[in-house]
């Protein structure tokens, strides 16, 4: 046993004595590694084929799981761009709306209040916006409330530090307007289904088409003249009644307005000139 | 039985040229048919040894494009020498095994550097030993523990409780 333990090892130390000699002496390096080739070449084209195969999976491995690092680094950074491109998209639409809103309130000839939404009720019952601004602020009771685009309510409720606004489309809200182009004279009310309609039009005052403008009248001391209220989409002739009714598309989108002036004063002029049409 | 030993010298060699070099910390890489061969001397015997030493060093020469058998007859040498040991040491304890895997590691450099000096191989002992013995054979002892340990558990998985 212990004979052929040391014989093993024997043979082992010449086999490796001999490869190195006759690499280095048996008739010069390249007939040896020519010898040693021939048992060689076979296994080392194998290993080396597997060591390809090997680095290869190993690094398609290594890219896989740096890919999804990077994949998963890249949606968290597409994420928080998404968020802050909204918050500047926000942020830009608030500054637009702002920007228009300062230059109608320079334009204006009367003493206005900023004011911001902080409430909507927009049931069939009542359709109203609440604002920050109240009694403290000087706002009072009927006090038209108004945006770039025209006309949107006017003061129904003054509270301690809000204001109720009563929308056009409130189905209790009437307002004094004209027919800008052929100053036919009539009145805008509100109704249950959330539509604004032009009524008590009178027949003679006819030639009133899609498309005028409704404006306020200023008859009465509630709303000064030439606010924008809406544009004609649709007339009913009722055949023989003795007034026409049009169909308004109101000219604010009370569920988009965010900030208000509220006017707390009353121009004697018209002020239809101040409102341009895109606000 | 002798197959899967030569199978185990072929998959440390291919692995030592795949995925091993991955494992460099600071630029030292272990060497794993090394470590393998140790094992396998103490688990097998020193003709075990000797021949997956061999084996596997013949591989190393062969792919390392050096001197075609200072490897295996280093490590042939290493693995016969470890392979003796079972019957003079408690070599069944990791705390054994481990500096002695680390003392064979060098001893087996000593060898192969003295092999090479035969063919004028220009280094000289003492920066081989600082710059690549050394913290080869203390990378082979940190991986050679967690492969014992890994020997181990695989072990007292199957219910039987050896050390080797």
């Amino acid at each position: 046993m212990r004979f052929r333990r040391y014989a093993l090892l024997l043979a082992v130390l010449l086999t490796s004595l001999f490869l190195l000699t006759v690499q280095t002496r048996g008739g010069g390096p390249t007939r040896a590694a020519d010898l040693v080739a021939l048992a060689i070449t076979p296994v080392q084209s194998l290993l080396a084929n597997a060591h390809r195969g090997a680095l290869s999976a190993w690094l398609t491995f290594t890219d896989w799981k740096t890919v999804r690092s990077e994949n998963m680094a890249l949606r968290a950074d597409n994420e928080r761009l998404r968020v802050q491109s909204l918050q500047v998209r926000e942020t830009d639409q608030e500054n637009h709306r702002l920007r228009r809103l300062l230059a109608l309130r320079d334009r204006m000839p009367l003493a206005t209040l900023t004011g911001e939404i902080i409430g909507r009720e927009a049931g069939g019952w009542a359709r109203s916006l609440t604002v920050n601004r109240g009694r403290a602020d000087g706002v009072a009771q009927q006090m038209p409330v108004i945006v770039s685009e025209g006309l949107v309510g006017r003061v129904a409720q003054v509270r301690s530090g809000a204001s109720i606004v009563q929308l056009l489309n409130d189905p209790t809200s009437t307002v004094g307007a004209v027919v800008q182009r052929t100053r036919t004279p009539g009145l805008v009310e509100g109704e249950p289904g959330g539509g604004v309609r032009f009524k008590f039009m009178a027949r003679d005052g006819a030639g009133v088409a899609p498309g005028d403008l409704i404006v306020t009248s200023g008859l009465g001391t509630l709303f000064p003249k030439g606010i924008p209220v809406g544009r004609v989409t649709a007339i009913e002739d009722k055949g023989s009644a003795l007034f026409h009714f049009a169909v308004l598309a109101p000219a604010v989108d009370a569920a988009r307005v965010e900030e208000v002036l509220l006017l707390t004063g009353q121009p004697a002029q018209d002020v239809a000139g101040l409102f341009t049409p895109d606000g | 039985m002798r197959l899967s030993l030569l199978l185990m010298a072929f998959g440390g060699s291919l692995a030592q040229s795949s995925v091993v070099p991955s494992w460099s910390v600071g630029g030292v890489t272990p060497d794993l048919p090394f470590i393998l061969t140790a094992l396998i001397a103490l688990r097998r015997g020193p003709e075990a040894g000797c021949l997956v030493g061999f084996a596997a060093g013949l591989l190393q020469d062969a792919t390392g494009g050096g001197l075609l058998g200072v490897q295996a007859l280093s490590r042939a040498l290493a693995g016969f020498a470890m392979g003796l040991l079972p019957g003079r040491l408690w070599v069944g304890h990791p705390l054994v095994q481990i500096p002695g895997l680390v003392l064979l590691t060098v001893a087996e450099g000593l060898v192969r550097f003295g092999l090479l000096q035969l063919f004028h191989f220009p280094a000289s002992i003492g920066e081989l030993l600082v710059r690549v013995i050394l913290p080869q054979a203390l990378y082979n002892g940190f991986l050679g523990a967690a492969c014992v340990l890994a020997v181990e558990l695989a072990h007292m998985l199957r219910g039987r409780h050896t050390w080797i």
